[in-house]
């Protein structure tokens, strides 16, 4: 039950901070994208080529009207005038053509990397142990995911062919000019160190003015979400107007730092117009003097005029390139960052497949420590014969959950040795070994997707037969029935159309569908309503029947049902019995449960 | 979507920009000016430059041509900036106004709005909705308007220069504005699904990430990367999808005035040479030309654009339209002085008509006095404490306090005198501090601790590791249910209410907790009337009087000793689960109390 905010995601920053531009690095992201392309080599290839030809096919027409204008004024006309034209129409058909194949070519190629790198990352994250979730916090991983491959698809798809393209006509451009008249094209070229002086002014302001939008848009978005989602809080407490001031406020604060790109893009756009008109009087001075000494047509004065029309858009677009590629290369370096950890829980070289146990599970001696940290068990001993309900019973950080994960083998014990029929787990594969468990979480973790998916999770091949028997045996069937589509309704995030109890009853069903030898359960703290309350235990006993199971118990009835009641202190177990026989040993459990049973009656 | 309901929202959407006549006119005024200025300025190229200066040999003519130039680049540039900054100001402005008035109408709907309404929803509608809404009435009718404007006055000048070379660029000018329209009709719709595609496949990894002991546990890694393929390819297949529409249209709509130029250089030059155009017409036909592009494909994207924002604005009219159920009747009054006495006087309830959730409930609850409501699931408990601060409106009878029918009462007078803790609470991202303040305004720091004290929070509070600035929730630590549920009664105790609502929360907490909180209500009741619904035994404990609904309707009531006796329906909530204290928190209480120690 946390404070749920939808927009909370916008407040993750974008970092575009790269710490290590060291060559090594730099080589290692190349070979990372490099070898993302390799599958696609001859795609690749193709957009290559079609980048390159298109890039230069838009360059002709400028030049080709030159001809025109001074064929026409030399009053020539007739074919090659034509031949011109023709020439000037092929240019755009195979500047249409290349283009055509280049968006694609590009996209696909750009997409299907992609797609891949985000495959990839997913199969490498399936493949980390559970102590690397531990580690690391969901919020960020997930974001791995999603903003950091967002991130690098703009540099994917449109960055990099953006900046091909603008550089070759910036520099094609230039090249056209020097060719066509050295002299006018230095003249030309003075307005770019101004250019690039403004450009560079207007791109760090405007950097800082859009992170501050983004930062306040984010906050904006969050405060909007939460007030939403706490309506009902604001109107207890007749909150409405400061609610409304607040949320003006941070929206006045959000339209101020947007003013501020505002005043930027309205000054900044305007110099660069102001730019190419001092360019189109430089060209039109300078040419004009040149046109009198008779060392320049009017053909080139007239390509000179159409190509500064179109140089200073590639300085633009190259310079909003940046940002976009320092945070692609900060989210790559992020998702480098997990592909290289390395699962700690590896299946043994020669490791065996686990075969049809009896489940009589055995701690011996085990020790347990997680990284560095202090060691949380210290020497459990306890022999489980199959078939036995486990109670484990402590406070928080006794090392119950602890036990629980060693079991289902998600971290392996420092000392001592974990067997199940006498076979220690590390000698045998992960996947065999989980197959026959089955793990009931707090609080019934469900997926999105239908009730019938979620049943048949640990067994996607489960029938629908089977499905329904699951459900009736825990009896979770009638209340699913009553949902609008049944077996077949649509559950939702996190399975949040389903009560708390109804979510336990789907998690019980999962387990029982499984049909494990051994079970693994965190019974959930949270009271439910009565009904729910009787069919759950009742459901408990359907599943535990002919199981070994461990229960991370918190009722009373379920501890004083177990077979076996372990009480764990400080990573160490202080009793194990049966309920009589703890009661009639009069130890730490007898007294817990005199100071229950008083406190009850 | 029929064409008058969409032009009249159209019209409507139109409305949001009225108070800002002035500025509008004021940007058209300096758009028109920076118009005429660029037209000018290609003018004098083509006629003076090099019609006059050039042809001529005129050097001084030259001089004075390029000194214009440049003036009219300048007076350009002012125009231009001027209006950027006038019209971009007024976006912000329409911008703020629109979401002000969105949430200004969201504070008012009542809470049966918010059950037929998830978040999600309402956050899509006023943040995409609202985006598309503003961008299109505050850039983009502006850049619309001088986009004709361009299209019209070169078009004009175009025809004033050569007729049968406009006639030309006439043939393009639909054609360009169709395919640019075109485009964006068919790639919105893609993209769209895109952004469905890429939200599944961060469904998939969330689920997969937060979900990852599940998953581990039934060895599914396999099969959640075989879903999570199938998500991506999906990404991908959708993508390539709208990358083909662009690859179709995009190149197709720069090929197309490259045809008008083409025949324009034809035709052009074959008029050059029989001396019916000067070079200089030639060339500042064809700069007029390409001042034409742009604007011809914006325009096609602009009618696209209007479309989708007045499809937005149609989605976040319906919020605004939503009618406000629950607001100040227009004699309402205060709350008169009183000692908190509650009756319910017949009273019926549905939310949704022919399914009562409360048939004829007849009670009257006494001044400071505790009533503990029990009862199954569905049997209407909750929804019977709801309207006793109008959260929602009785649908028969009705329900008084100090004997004024709550109807009648001005909202906030109303609400102010209830202090109301539900079963799952709402922190908001903040200090406690503040939280504890939410209804209080501005309450002294030692009024916060009090009321924290009082709820049995303050020892917790004061651990944390900023105290009562401790900032909680998403932005900041995370709490045990039952700090939450502490907060939240130290919250509805720091208004001083007349009235106290608490739905007893389903998060357990320890049996020390559970101890203190109790001797903090005990402490919270005195003086006040109280409505408690009850899942455990131990707050029944605290009731002066015990109500069991059954189906909407009083069951029994009573103290427990005469309800033990007279309900059946008592003693089976009482015998299971009530009775369910929950032991192994009592072993945890225990460790907890050795740590401390």
């Amino acid at each position: 039950m946390r404070v749920h905010q939808a927009g909370s995601h916008l407040m993750h920053e974008r970092g575009a901070e790269v710490d290590d531009w060291s060559w090594a690095k730099t080589r290692r992201r190349l070979g990372l994208l490099w070898g993302l392309t390799q599958p696609y080599r001859r795609r690749t290839a193709f957009s290559v080529l079609s980048l390159l030809a298109a890039t230069a096919t838009a360059l002709a027409p400028p030049y080709l009207a030159k001809y025109a204008l001074d064929d026409a004024i030399k009053a020539k006309g007739g074919t090659q005038l034509y031949v011109v034209v023709g020439i000037f129409v092929g240019a755009g058909l195979a500047n249409w053509a290349m283009y055509y194949v280049e968006t694609y070519m590009t996209g696909w190629v750009g997409e299907r990397i992609l797609a891949d790198l985000r495959v990839r990352l997913f199969e490498h994250l399936q493949r980390l142990s559970l102590g690397f979730y531990e580690r690391n916090r969901a919020g960020v991983l997930i974001s791995r995911l999603t903003n950091d491959i967002e991130a690098i698809d703009q540099l994917v798809t449109d960055g990099v062919t953006s900046l091909v393209q603008n550089s070759l006509t910036l520099i094609g451009t230039a090249i056209i000019l020097f060719i066509l008249d050295w002299r006018l094209a230095l003249a030309t070229c003075a307005v770019i160190p101004l250019m690039s002086l403004a450009t560079a002014v207007f791109r760090k302001r405007s950097a800082r003015a859009y992170a501050a939008v983004r930062e306040r848009l984010g906050l904006l978005t969050a405060t909007l979400a939460e007030d939403i989602a706490g309506m009902r809080v604001v109107q207890s407490f007749t909150r409405e107007q400061p609610a409304y001031d607040n949320f003006r406020a941070v929206a006045r604060r959000y339209r101020e730092s947007n003013m501020q790109t505002v005043v930027l893009n309205g000054i900044y756009f305007p110099v660069v117009d102001l730019l190419s008109s001092v360019a189109l009087a430089v060209v039109l001075a300078y040419g004009g003097h040149l046109y009198f000494g008779g060392t320049l047509s009017l053909g080139t004065l007239f390509a000179f005029m159409l190509y500064v029309q179109n140089f200073f858009d590639p300085v633009q677009q190259l310079s909003q390139l940046y940002n976009t590629f320092l945070s692609a290369t900060a989210a790559l370096d992020k998702i480098m960052g997990v592909l290289d950890e390395e699962p700690e829980v590896l299946d043994r070289p020669g490791a065996t497949t686990l075969a049809q146990i009896g489940g009589h599970v055995a701690f011996e001696g085990v020790r347990f420590t997680y990284g560095r940290g202090d060691e949380v068990l210290h020497g459990i001993d306890l022999d489980v014969p199959a078939g036995t309900t486990v109670a484990l019973v402590g406070h928080t950080g006794a090392g119950k959950s602890t036990i629980a994960k060693l079991l289902a083998r998600f971290y392996e014990p420092t000392h001592g040795r974990l067997t199940i029929d006498g076979v220690d787990l590390n000698d045998v594969t992960q996947s065999s070994l989980r197959r026959q468990l089955g793990v009931v979480p707090q609080e019934g973790f469900l997926f999105a997707g239908t009730v019938a998916e979620n049943i048949a999770f640990g067994r996607p091949d489960a029938t629908a037969d089977e499905i329904v028997r699951a459900a009736q045996t825990v009896g979770a069937h009638d209340f699913i029935l009553r949902l609008e589509d049944g077996y077949e309704t649509e559950l939702g995030e996190r399975g949040t159309r389903l009560s708390l109890g109804q979510r336990q009853l789907v998690a019980f069903a999962r387990a029982l569908l499984a049909d494990p030898r051994i079970l693994i359960l965190d019974e959930a703290t949270s009271s439910v309503d009565i009904g729910t309350e009787r069919r759950i235990e009742e459901a408990l006993r359907v599943l535990l029947a002919d199981r070994t199971a461990f229960i991370i118990a918190h009722r009373l009835s379920t501890i004083r049902d177990a077979d076996l009641i372990v009480v764990l202190e400080h990573g160490r177990v202080i009793e194990q019995g049966s309920h009589d026989e703890l009661l009639a040993a009069r130890g730490l459990y007898t007294s817990l449960y005199g100071d229950w049973a008083s406190d009850a009656a | 979507m029929s064409a008058v309901p969409y032009r009249a929202t159209f019209v409507r959407l139109l409305g949001f920009l009225k108070p800002y006549r002035v500025g509008l006119i004021v940007s058209i005024v300096l758009a028109v000016g920076s118009q005429a200025a660029q037209i000018a300025l290609v003018w004098v190229t083509g006629r003076d430059v090099i019609d006059k200066a050039l042809v001529h040999h005129d050097s001084h003519r030259l001089w004075i041509s390029v000194v214009v130039i440049v003036a009219l680049g300048v007076v350009r540039a002012a125009l231009m900036a001027g209006r950027r900054l006038i019209s971009g100001r007024q976006a912000l402005d329409v911008e703020m106004d629109m979401r002000s008035g969105l949430y200004a109408h969201l504070v008012r709907l009542s809470f049966g709005f918010y059950d037929r309404h998830q978040t999600g929803q309402l956050m899509s509608r006023a943040s995409v909705d609202l985006q598309g809404v503003r961008f299109f009435l505050g850039y983009g009718l502006i850049f619309f308007f001088q986009n004709v404007l361009t299209v019209v006055s070169v078009t004009v000048v175009l025809f004033f220069f050569e007729w049968r070379l406009a006639l030309i660029v006439l043939a393009v000018t639909p054609v360009l504005v169709v395919l640019a329209y075109r485009y964006s009709h068919v790639t919105h719709p893609t993209l769209r699904d895109v952004q469905q595609k890429l939200a599944d496949v961060a469904t998939v990894a969330e689920e997969n990430i937060v979900g990852v002991h599940v998953v581990k546990a039934f060895a599914q890694e396999p099969a959640e990367q075989a879903k999570f393929l199938r998500r991506s390819e999906a990404v991908f297949d959708q993508t390539v999808r709208a990358n083909r529409q662009r690859a179709t249209y995009v190149p197709l709509i720069s090929f197309v005035p490259l045809l008008a130029q083409a025949a324009v250089l034809l035709a052009g030059a074959r008029m050059v040479s029989h001396g019916s155009l000067t070079p200089g017409g030639f060339v500042a036909f064809n700069l007029y030309l390409g001042m034409l592009v742009m604007p011809l494909r914006a325009l096609g994207m602009w009618i696209g654009q209007a479309q989708r924002a007045t499809a937005a604005g149609e989605r976040i009219f319906e919020v605004i339209d939503e009618p406000e159920e629950i607001s100040d009747a227009p004699q309402a009054r205060e709350l008169p002085p009183g000692d908190g006495a509650i009756r319910f006087e017949h009273v019926s309830f549905e939310y949704l008509p022919g399914r009562p959730v409360l048939r004829d409930v007849d009670l009257e609850i006494a001044p400071g006095t505790t009533i503990a409501l029990i009862g199954h699931t569905g049997s209407g408990k909750t929804t019977l404490t709801s309207l006793v601060p109008r959260f929602y409106d009785v649908t028969g009878g009705r329900v008084t306090i100090d004997g004024v029918d709550v109807r009648e009462l001005k909202l906030h007078s109303l609400r102010r005198a209830i202090g109301v803790v539900a079963q799952d609470p709402f922190l908001f991202s903040a200090s406690v501090r503040d939280n504890i303040a939410f209804g209080g305004g501005d309450l002294s720091p030692d009024e916060v601790e009090a009321a924290a004290r009082a709820a049995q929070a303050h020892e917790f509070i004061e651990r944390l590791p900023k105290g009562y600035d401790t900032v909680i929730g998403e932005r900041g630590i995370t709490l045990s249910g039952g700090q939450r549920q502490r907060i939240a009664i130290a919250r509805a105790l720091a208004i001083d209410p007349r009235i106290l609502i608490l739905d007893d929360a389903t998060a357990s907490v320890d049996a020390t907790t559970e101890a203190q909180i109790r001797t903090g209500l005990r402490a919270a009741m005195r003086d006040r009337t109280t409505l408690i619904i009850a899942h455990r035994l131990s707050t029944i404990a605290l009731a002066d009087e015990i109500v069991v609904l059954d189906d909407g309707r009083v069951a029994a009531r009573g103290t427990h000793d005469e309800l033990a006796r007279t309900s059946e329906i008592y003693r089976e909530i009482y015998e299971h689960g009530l009775l369910e204290r929950q032991f192994a928190d009592a072993v945890e209480a225990r460790g907890e109390m050795e740590d401390v120690a």
